[in-house]
């Protein structure tokens, strides 16, 4: 909010921001391995007197030199622009509190390169001893880079005594600090290896081919043996919602998990069996599907952490929209639109309403939501439902989804970004708010006063043993069960209404007859996720009363989903909804 | 419409400690980033001549300039670090609004440096094909002057924020601006005026091998440098007429200390015309190093007048943390030690081979 957004609504900064920062890992993790891995085939080559070694290494110096010196360091740059571009708020906070790691990183850099350029160009020419000390100065000065990169890149994702004090090494030294920095060296140095494999499968001297590969395979088995102590040390040094989201709770996470699985899979096979039993098959086509595996690897790696933060982009402090935590409140009471600074619509009219809608998902969705884009996109998300439920859905969508940060604002710009999705992106006609509040006043009040914390099936059990009467009295003293609760403010007249409609979520004998619409409770519990046709097909050939007994057990099928929480009523209609929904497909 | 203008992130030490460091840092960019385009422009054109000499000379044009361009990126980190420490509110606005121009520069960037290395590793084996792909990346340098001109113009001009509504695409151009077009040309023609004298400097280091390329650099070199400076002080006078009456009288007696860097830097102007026209390539370089500090001074000074409006420099609130500082400048002591371990080696050995 105190930043404009840069809107390209079918692209997404996130995409852009992941484009660059893989491939620029990529290449300069290998940075730092690959300088290691120069000073070992140097000196392999200086061992075994053997000028075809050294040819190969100065080859692959050369080839090194280009990738990094060129790819690596000007999309290292790419990287600063573009969060600065996609995240001004996070960018700025980053760098004004590590100002100083960052231009010691620039010192670093300033010695890598002038050591890159004296190692290259001066290559046989200069006395190896010295040479050798050349090397030594490049990957020490490349792997402080990286220890410095780490800490901030760390900070993002576990904070920790920062949060309390504030201070420069307290935020540099977190709680990953160590387990990152030891797979990231991991994982460079596997990189050398693979990046080895490539010059190696390039060279036509074949005893060159051979021993270059045998020995690339040393470097990429290691580091990958190391990596997997060192990721399993990182997940747990991760806070406990980041472990939930690693662990299972992000589908986004899971996809990115099977990918990497996956390409390291590849890579440790190409390692044993061309590495080792086989290094005469180092093909270059063999090379590149280790590259390949290599950067879908590394890829998976950084697409988990970039989304083990989330809703964050500073964890516990600024959301992944620019949000910061600590404003969340008086942005909730006064209004986003009031406080923010790149909006039009301050005011919401009815003229307006989707207008200001628009807006607000500009600033609090866009960051992670694309309009018909690859990534997350919303229209194909909030296709099924409808103004409603998007109001709802909204009002507790941090409670049902972690990883989203909670929409900031009052319930009115809540309804007007309903609008706007509904309405703006798919047409819909739009039901006023006060209609649907006239038929069930119990229904409204919980909605205002309850529902931004509880689902209304959640608090059936805890009202079941209670009479009317009894819920009035509690209503009267809610912060006595919870410190997070005020007891309810209204009037005695609306405590009635309410308890009223608390009394009915549980079954009375003098419940009213109500007939359960099955479709709005589909539309409610699982179109956010599911559309109508995708469920036919899921559904299709299941009995009703499997699928009865799978809405009880919904998180053994997927750790994403929860059981559905209604009543025995509600789950036969809604069984019978998906039953018919099956057999129609 | 009120002008948004973003509220500003605390810093960890006092403002002053990083105006220093900008003032100091970015000056060496331009320097850097002079002999790099300045020093291509001469070489192509040397090429385009094609003779004996001026091919050798375009050659050593050609193999120094991927190390150049790698400096002038590396130079330009730091100052754009305290640059946005200091004026971050600005800066990252200004590169939102012109986010489509500000994120190309890294493709154009790529292209131009992996073409520098092409026309460099391939220089022979490229023949008359080689001028064209210094062309090439000769025109993709200015592009990229020409964004970052835009927006360090831009930033400075909060009043023009609100466009941001028209353009939320980040699609913004501010090349109309009246001061634009005068401060790019001011830029870009220093830029080979200073470039020239690298390519003399560069003739001079050879001398030992390649008298004649030595005397043929230092005279291309200083001639350029003369005819384009005389070209500069136009195009200077144009940008300074260019200015609000308000900002031009900054430099003429409203502000004293503004007012005497001005004077000394004219007066370092005449200095480096008349070194320049006596052929006198140390006292030139001497002087023009001198100058573009002078120069980045009273850009400085610009800038917080344009600014005064809505910020001033000791609005910034510090929440100290001095370790930090302390941290880096043992860094850079102990980074300074190597580079300068490294430059005694690479000479010595460069002493030894001839």
């Amino acid at each position: 909010m105190n930043y404009p957004v840069w809107y390209l609504p079918e692209i997404g900064g996130g995409l852009l921001i992941a484009v660059i920062a893989v491939l620029h890992v990529f290449v300069s993790h290998f940075a730092v391995g690959g300088g290691l891995y120069l000073i070992y085939a140097e000196k392999k080559g200086l061992r075994e007197s053997s000028q075809a070694i050294l040819d190969f290494t100065r080859q692959h110096a050369r080839f090194f030199l280009l990738l990094t010196m060129v790819f690596g360091s000007i999309s290292g740059v790419g990287i600063w622009f573009i969060i600065a571009l996609v995240n001004p708020a996070a960018t700025s906070l980053l760098i004004h509190l590590f100002v100083f790691g960052w231009a010691a990183e620039w010192v670093f850099f300033v010695v890598e390169i002038s050591a890159a350029f004296v190692y290259f160009y001066l290559f046989g020419k200069m006395d190896s001893a010295t040479h050798l000390k050349v090397g030594w100065i490049y990957f020490i000065s490349a792997w402080l880079s990286l220890f410095l990169i780490n800490g901030i890149i760390c900070f993002m994702l576990t904070p920790g005594a920062w949060l309390e004090n504030a201070g420069f090494w307290s935020g540099f030294f977190n709680p990953s600090f160590w387990p990152s920095l030891v797979f990231r060296t991991c994982i460079a140095v596997m990189l050398a290896g693979v990046y080895g494999y490539l010059s190696a499968s390039f060279t036509t001297d074949e005893s060159v081919r051979t021993a270059m590969t045998k020995f690339s395979a040393r470097w990429s088995l290691a580091a990958l043996v190391g990596a997997v102590p060192s990721g399993i040390w990182y997940v747990l040094a991760l806070p406990e919602p980041a472990k939930a989201l690693v662990l299972g709770k992000s589908p986004t996470i899971v996809s990115a998990g099977q990918w990497g699985a996956g390409a390291a899979i590849v890579v440790l096979a190409i390692t044993l069996v061309v590495g080792f039993m086989r290094p005469a098959v180092n093909t270059r086509a063999t090379a590149c599907v280790a590259m390949i595996g290599a950067l879908v690897l590394l890829g998976a790696f950084e697409w988990t952490r970039e989304a083990a933060r989330r809703p964050y982009a500073v964890n516990e402090v600024v959301y992944s929209n620019m949000i910061f935590k600590k404003d969340l409140d008086s942005i909730n009471r006064d209004g986003y639109l009031h406080k923010a600074l790149w909006v039009e619509n301050r005011e919401i009219t009815p003229d307006n309403r989707v207008e200001a809608g628009r807006e607000l998902f500009i600033q609090q969705c866009y960051a992670c939501h694309t309009l018909g884009g690859v990534n997350n996109d919303l229209k194909a998300l909030t296709a099924q439902m409808s103004h409603n439920a998007l109001v709802s859905y909204i009002g507790k969508i941090h409670q049902i989804r972690y990883f989203m940060p909670p929409f900031a604002g009052t319930d009115q710009e809540a309804a007007a970004l309903a609008a706007y999705i509904a309405s703006g992106l798919h047409g819909k006609e739009l039901v006023a708010a006060a209609d649907q509040g006239a038929a069930d006043p119990g229904l409204e009040l919980f909605e205002s006063h309850c529902a931004s914390c509880h689902d209304s099936a959640d608090l059936a059990p805890a009202t079941e043993a209670m009479n009317r009467q009894e819920i009035v009295e509690t209503l009267a003293s809610l912060d006595e069960i919870s410190d997070e609760m005020v007891p309810f403010d209204g009037s005695d007249e609306e405590a009635e209404q309410l308890a009223s409609y608390l009394y009915f979520l549980s079954e009375r004998d003098d419940a009213p007859a109500a007939a359960i619409d099955a479709e709005a409770l589909f539309e409610s519990e699982c179109s956010a996720c599911h559309a109508v046709e995708d469920m036919g097909e899921l559904v299709s050939g299941w009995e009703k009363s499997e699928i009865f007994e799978a809405l009880g057990k919904l998180d053994e099928l997927n750790d994403e989903m929860t059981p559905f929480t209604g009543s025995d009523e509600e789950k036969e209609a809604l069984s019978g909804y998906l039953h018919n929904l099956g057999r129609d497909n | 419409m009120a002008v948004p203008i973003p509220s500003a992130d605390t810093i960890p030490v006092a403002w002053g400690w990083f105006q220093f460091l900008l003032l100091l840092t970015f000056p060496l960019h331009l320097l850097a980033m002079n002999a790099m385009f300045g020093g291509l422009a001469v070489g192509v054109v040397l090429q385009f001549k094609n003779d004996q000499v001026s091919n050798r000379l375009a050659h050593r044009v050609a193999v120094m300039l991927p190390l150049v361009i790698a400096f002038v990126v590396n130079l330009g980190v730091a100052p754009l670090l305290f640059l946005q420490v200091l004026y971050g509110h600005f800066i990252y606005t200004s590169s939102v609004l012109i986010g489509i121009l500000w994120i190309l520069v890294v493709p154009v960037l790529i292209i131009a440096y992996y073409g520098a290395y092409l026309y460099d590793f391939r220089f022979k084996t490229l023949g008359s094909a080689g001028k064209w792909v210094g062309l090439l990346v000769l025109i993709l340098l200015p592009c990229i002057g020409y964004v970052f001109s835009s927006n360090m113009l831009l930033m400075a001009l909060p009043e023009r924020f609100v466009d941001y509504f028209q353009h939320r695409d980040g699609s913004m151009i501010v090349s109309g601006q009246a001061t634009f077009l005068p401060r790019y040309l001011h830029m870009m023609t220093g830029a080979v005026a200073v470039g020239s004298l690298f390519v003399a400097l560069l003739g001079r280091f050879r001398a030992a091998r390649d008298r004649e390329l030595a005397e043929y650099a230092e005279r291309v070199g200083m001639r350029t440098f003369f005819v384009m400076t005389l070209i500069n002080v136009i195009f200077g006078t144009w940008y300074l007429l260019s200015l609000d009456r308000e900002e031009m009288m900054l430099f003429m007696g409203a502000d004293p200390a503004a007012t005497a860097c001005f004077v000394v830097a004219l007066l370092m102007v005449v200095f480096i015309l008349v070194m320049s026209f006596k052929k006198r390539l140390v006292a030139t370089l001497c002087g023009i190093v001198v100058l573009v500090y002078l120069m980045s001074f009273l850009r400085s000074w610009l800038r917080s007048a344009l600014l005064s409006d809505y910020f001033n420099l000791g609005q910034l609130t510090v929440v100290p943390q001095y370790s930090s500082m302390i941290f880096f400048f043992a860094c850079l002591a102990g980074g300074l030690v190597c580079v300068g371990w490294l430059i005694v080696k690479t000479a010595g050995t460069l002493a030894s081979e001839q």
